[in-house]
Order: structure tokens, then C-alpha cells, then sequence
């Protein structure tokens, strides 16, 4: 079956990164969450790491189009994000994984994924193929058709990744993915994200430095709303010295990087 | 079993009929592996995708013949294997094992090539053969396998850009060819 | 349009290899699709070492077949998340509505509950079906292409769907014109959408409604008078209303497509 290929499909990118952020200001409540930071995301896989308020699950939002930026400038897939634009084609090219992943117990796990499917206005032709392709790629091709109220947590997990995947996002969004997968599943995991990271932009936020050493081909640490350092895991790990805190060389330069910048702002 | 076509056979699979499945697979699985040896060298890969394509058929089958309005079995079975082979191609690319595809030089048709298969006419197999062979590969897999341009790097190891920028020169070359 | 290619020429492309060239493997490849003879041939045609593959790859899916989950078996009536979830406002309307003919038909001297209730009671399930509060899976229903006025006309027509039955059935028992509890609830469902489009719809449908009551409910029935808005004459002016607001809810439609949380 010959298919019609438009002229916007192979019209040349015109953007230079998928997330484009610059003094990014995001409000939680009242608070500046976001506080005025800068970030270029390509393809490949990004580690998002912070101590706990740094403000990477507001960001997360902030690029998952959840909220609206209070100030600055924010650009997805070469789209500026305003109050006031049509994020629809932004939308469609968009994969999230929320911290708090909310979900309707009474569907089951292919219902789930399908809805999200016809929600991100996949055709639906494709939808089915699509669903079952993200199921099997996290593992859940024999929990399918089970209701998700009675799938585990680390299960609800991979369900809620599978949901993020179903239409090959260009732009990934996955905050703490691996909350209550066993170590096997991480491995599992592992290796997902870094065939996404082949051709999409994918982002992970998590606390667990080991996971975006090893998955990981950029990691971004975030402090107080505001970029801290961004560079490669061996990067990281070179920042650490034996005086820092830390069972690994990437959690020593995580801790190294941490302390530097709280030097800085408080002087 | 001998009278039914393939959407029929599909039908009777998501309602868990083991002989359909079984029939089905011998009726299409030459035809996929055939097709898919022509873009993947690698044995095992080809091996791999035909398994997987078939075990989703057999899992998925019940959800496809409901969304299916017309569209033929056959369509989505290679959709199906299409995507597996371009994950194939994903996983191997981040260890930069991609496994060659194999491209032909042209051939000048014989004669009794002439009579073509229904599907293209003359004119545009005359335009087709005058394009060169990198941008006729980029437009057989978008147009003819219904990849997207991102899959399509994946599949023939050519940056997404290049890929966009070839099937860009080819619409332009065609539409002066048949002009 | 359909000459089928000769079987020499299936042979060739079934070998692999440089035999055929580039174009009349895409006239083939596009044949094959849809012409089961062809591949009948086809199959005919393979050589030891792709049969040898074909078995070889039939055992592994017969081994997957057995340890794995069998056909999905699609469930014919689909749940959907947002019928679960405003079930119960849905009850509470249906209720009010019931309550307020109950209350008519007995105590005669209050103005007509029916026609006050009327306008609002369908709010309730329409704010329902967009809060935050009652969707667990708010922030991931923030994040996609599919809202905006269709969805939300769709849900809205929805809940008038079943509350409208109850409304007719209490409006004929009491003996009211349709127009007097029809044309209300149309305009003040339209005017949440409308409204919607700014502050979101939860927000404009407990808004209406609480309005509604505060300034027209209450008055009315600590007056015992109906109000001028519901008297007999007045239904023009619903009408009107009706159509102005449906017609600002389908021009401002872009309003419902833009980001933000706490809207749609």
C-alpha cells in the first residue's frame, strides 16, 4: 500500500533543540519553583538530578505543557510555549510520566494505554499495533488485559511508561521511572532508555545517581530552580574528589557540584 | 480454511482459532520474510522480527480487527513488522552494530519485465529508475513501507536530515520526470 | 491495472539479490500486498534456507504462543473514565431534579422547585466531568493534543443526554412549557462552556450555578414568587441567550485549546 508522504513530513528541521529553555521562570503556588534557568536538550538520554525542591518535577511540568511558564522563554520541538499557543502538533510528539501517576483502576492496562493512544490523536488504525508494541517493550505483554487496580507498583510504573511511549514521542518526559522496580526491572529499564535515547529526547528525573550514570549520555543537576551544571557521567564523576560525600565517583561529583554552587549563592 | 482471505483468518485468530493463526502464517509469513530479507541482512534479525510480528498478531489480533475499517491484513501485518524491524535496528544502533542493508545497483529491465505488476505505471517506473538509487531507497521506505522519516534513518543508517533532505530531491525530481 | 507479474519474476525476487531491479521490486512489493495468488507463488518459491528459517521461527512462535497470553478479548462495553467518575453527580442531579418535583407536586404554596432547579442541576455532573478534583489522571489529561471544544461538547451533550429525560419527566408532571426548564438549561450549560474558555469549566459551571442560586433561588423562595426571569413571557429571551452563547462558545473555541493548568 503506497502511502502519500507530505511536504511538512521532509521539510528540514528547524529547530536546533528539542527543549530550548531560557531563564525559565515556573511558579508551584506562590513559590518560584523554576527560578531563571537555561537549558538546551538534543537527542540522547538526559539525566535530571537535584536534591528534593530543586524544582525538577515542576519543570518536568513546565515542559510536559501541564502548567504555563510564568516568565522566560520555553521552546518544545522548535514551538514557543505561551499562554496563548496551539500546542496540539507539540502535543502529539509529547511522551510524560508524572510523578504521581494517576490512572483509572477500572480499565485495564490495554484500555489505559489505548485511550492515552486516542487521546494523543494517533489514527486509529494504528492504535492497537501501537499499544501492544509499548506493552511488550516494558515488559507487560502478559499483564495486559488485567485491570491496573490490581497491578503491583512497580508494575503501574512500567504501565505508566508504556502510556508514554505508545506514540514514539520525540520529546520524553519521565519523572522517577524507576520508583519500585526491582533491580532486574531497572536493568530492563536501562536498556529501554537508552534505545529510546537513539532518536528522541528523552529526560529522566530521579534521585538515584547510579541510574543516570550508567543510562544516562548527559546528566543536568538542578538546584534551586536554576541549572547547575550540565556534562557527560564521566564528566561528572571527574568533578568528585575523595573528600566529598558519596559511595560512587558520580555521586561524589554530584556532591562536589552540590556544594560548590550553594558556596556560590550564599556568598 | 483454503477459502478464507487473510482478514477473515485475522478475525478468526482474535477469537483465539489456533488453526487460522496457523494458516496465516503459512499464507503470509514467506511473503514477510521475503520482504524483510531485502532490507535486513542479518539473519537473526530477519528471525527475531518474524517472531515477534506473529506472537503480537496472535496477542493483539482482538483489538486490530476492531479498529480495522478497512485496510487489509496484510497492511498491518507488515506495519507491524516494519516497527519491529526499525526497534531492531534501534537496539543494534546504540551498540553501532547496524546490520547492513543491502542496495542494489540498478539493473536495466529485461524484456519481459516490461509488463509490469499492477501498481506502478510506466511513466513512473521510467522516473523512478532515473533517480539515483539513494533517494529512490529513501522514497521506497517511506512511501512503499510507510515509515516516517525518523524510522527511516534508523532502517538505512543516514541521519534524519540527510533522509528528509533525499526524499525532498526525489518529490522534486519525480514531479519533472512526470511533467 | 492488474497484470500480475510472471512467475520468473517471483522466482527472482523471492531469491534475494541484485536480479530484479530497483523499480519493478517496488511494482512487485506493491503487487504482493493485495494479491493472495501471487503469494500463494511466492511461497512456492523460496529457497531450502528460508523455509529452513520459516520453521525454525514457527517453533519459536508455537513456544510463545504456550507460555504467553492468548488473544485480547475486547470487552464490549468500555468503561470509560470519565462515566465512572461523575456516576454519582450525575445521581445527585437526577436526585435534585426528582426532589424538586416531589416538593412541588406537595407543597403547593413555593414557587415552581422544578423550573428553579432546573438550569443547574446539570452543571453539577458537566463540572464534575472537568474538575481536577474528581479525575486522578489530571496531569497526564493536561498533556494532550485531544481537548478543546469537540471533547468538551461531546461530554456536555453527554450529561444533558441523561439528565435531560428526568427534566422532561418532571416538567410534564407539573405541567410547565418545555421552553421555561429547557431554554434555561441549554443557556446555562452554554454559558459554562463559554465562560470555560477563561476560568475553566469546573470553575464556570460551580459558578453559574452558585450564582444562580444566590440571586435568583433563594429571592424566589423566600418571596414565594417566581421570579420575572421564569415567567411565562421570558422564554424568548432564554431563547436568545441560548444562541448567543453557543455561537461565542463555537467562535472562542481556540480558547479551549490553550495550556494552562486548572483549565480543561
Amino acid at each position: 500500500m503506497m502511502r502519500a508522504v507530505s511536504a511538512a513530513e521532509t521539510a528540514p528541521t528547524s529547530y536546533a533543540w528539542a527543549v530550548h529553555a531560557e531563564r525559565l521562570v515556573v511558579r508551584a503556588g506562590r513559590h518560584l519553583a523554576v527560578n531563571g534557568l537555561d537549558l538546551a536538550l538534543g537527542t540522547g538520554v538526559h539525566g535530571l538530578l537535584g536534591p528534593n525542591g530543586a524544582g525538577k518535577t515542576t519543570l518536568m511540568r513546565a515542559l510536559a505543557t501541564v502548567v504555563d511558564p510564568a516568565d522566560g522563554r520555553l521552546s518544545l520541538l522548535g514551538e514557543e510555549v505561551t499562554g496563548r499557543s496551539d500546542l496540539r502538533r507539540v502535543r502529539r510528539g509529547l511522551g510524560y510520566l508524572p510523578q504521581h501517576f494517576g490512572f483509572y483502576p477500572r480499565f485495564t492496562l490495554r484500555e489505559f494505554v489505548e485511550y492515552m493512544a486516542w487521546l494523543k490523536e494517533m489514527p486509529k488504525a494504528v492504535i492497537p499495533g501501537a499499544v501492544q508494541r509499548a506493552v511488550e517493550r516494558v515488559g507487560l505483554a502478559d499483564r495486559a488485559d488485567s485491570r491496573m487496580k490490581t497491578l503491583s507498583g512497580g508494575m503501574l510504573r512500567r504501565a505508566g511508561i508504556a502510556q508514554a511511549i505508545v506514540n514514539d514521542p520525540q520529546v520524553l518526559l519521565l519523572d522517577e521511572p524507576t520508583v519500585g522496580l526491582d533491580p532486574e526491572q531497572r536493568l530492563h529499564f536501562r536498556e529501554l532508555l537508552r534505545e529510546l535515547g537513539v532518536d528522541s529526547c528523552v529526560l529522566v528525573s530521579t534521585h538515584l545517581v547510579e541510574d543516570v550514570a550508567v543510562a544516562c549520555t548527559d546528566v543536568v543537576l538542578v538546584n534551586e530552580g536554576r541549572l547547575v551544571w550540565q556534562g557527560s557521567p564521566a564528566q561528572l564523576a571527574e568533578q568528585g574528589g575523595t573528600g566529598d560525600a558519596g559511595d560512587s565517583a558520580a555521586e561524589r561529583g554530584y556532591s562536589a557540584l552540590l556544594r560548590a554552587h550553594r558556596a556560590q549563592v550564599t556568598a | 480454511m483454503d477459502g478464507l482471505d487473510e482478514g477473515e483468518l485475522l478475525r478468526r485468530v482474535a477469537r483465539g482459532d489456533r488453526r487460522a493463526f496457523d494458516e496465516l502464517y503459512r499464507r503470509t509469513a514467506p511473503w514477510l520474510t521475503v520482504r524483510l530479507r531485502r532490507r535486513c541482512a542479518d539473519r537473526d534479525v530477519v528471525a527475531e522480527v518474524l517472531q515477534e510480528t506473529y506472537l503480537a498478531v496472535w496477542r493483539s489480533a482482538g483489538s486490530q480487527a476492531h479498529a480495522s475499517t478497512g485496510g487489509s491484513a496484510l497492511g498491518w501485518l507488515w506495519t507491524i513488522a516494519a516497527h519491529r524491524l526499525v526497534d531492531a535496528f534501534r537496539r543494534r544502533a546504540r551498540q553501532e552494530r547496524v546490520p547492513t542493508v543491502q542496495t542494489f545497483p540498478t539493473v536495466a529491465p529485461a524484456a519481459e519485465e516490461e509488463a509490469l505488476a499492477g501498481g506502478i505505471d510506466a511513466d513512473l517506473e521510467r522516473a523512478l529508475l532515473a533517480l539515483p538509487a539513494e533517494l529512490r531507497q529513501v522514497l521506497h521506505a517511506m512511501v512503499l513501507d510507510g515509515l516516517t522519516a525518523r524510522e527511516t534513518s534508523l532502517l538505512l543508517g543516514v541521519p534524519e536530515g540527510t533522509v528528509k533532505t533525499r526524499a525532498r530531491r526525489a518529490r522534486i525530481a519525480l514531479r519533472e520526470a512526470l511533467s | 491495472m492488474n497484470t500480475h507479474p510472471t512467475p520468473v519474476l517471483i522466482s527472482r525476487y523471492a531469491a534475494g539479490g541484485a536480479g530484479v531491479d530497483d523499480a519493478t521490486v517496488w511494482a512487485v512489493e506493491a503487487h504482493l500486498e493485495s494479491c493472495a495468488a501471487c503469494r500463494a507463488l511466492l511461497a512456492d518459491a523460496v529457497g531450502p534456507a528460508t523455509r529452513d528459517l520459516l520453521d525454525l521461527v514457527g517453533d519459536g512462535i508455537a513456544a510463545g504462543i504456550a507460555a504467553g497470553p492468548g488473544p485480547t478479548r475486547r470487552r464490549r462495553l468500555r468503561p470509560t473514565g470519565v462515566t465512572a467518575r461523575i456516576l454519582p453527580w450525575l445521581a445527585t442531579a437526577v436526585g435534585l431534579i426528582l426532589a424538586a418535583l416531589a416538593f412541588e407536586q406537595t407543597v403547593r404554596s413555593l414557587p415552581s422547585l422544578v423550573l428553579l432547579v432546573a438550569p443547574v442541576a446539570p452543571l453539577l455532573p458537566v463540572a464534575a466531568a472537568w474538575s481536577r478534583r474528581t479525575d486522578p489522571a489530571w496531569e497526564l489529561m493536561a498533556t494532550v493534543p485531544r481537548r478543546g471544544l469537540w471533547l468538551l461538547l461531546r461530554r456536555t451533550l453527554a450529561v444533558l443526554a441523561a439528565v435531560g429525560p428526568v427534566l422532561a419527566v418532571a416538567g410534564w408532571l407539573t405541567g410547565h412549557s418545555p421552553a421555561l426548564w429547557l431554554l434555561p438549561c441549554l443557556a446555562f450549560a452554554a454559558g459554562s462552556l463559554a465562560l470555560g474558555g477563561l476560568v475553566g469549566v469546573d470553575r464556570a459551571a460551580i459558578g453559574l450555578a452558585t450564582g444562580w442560586s444566590v440571586a435568583v433561588v433563594l429571592p424566589s423562595l423566600a418571596g414565594r414568587r417566581l421570579p420575572a426571569v421564569l415567567e411565562g413571557g421570558s422564554w424568548p429571551g432564554w431563547a436568545l441567550l441560548t444562541v448567543a452563547l453557543t455561537a461565542l462558545v463555537l467562535v472562542r473555541a481556540a480558547d479551549h485549546r490553550r495550556l494552562g493548568a486548572g483549565r480543561i
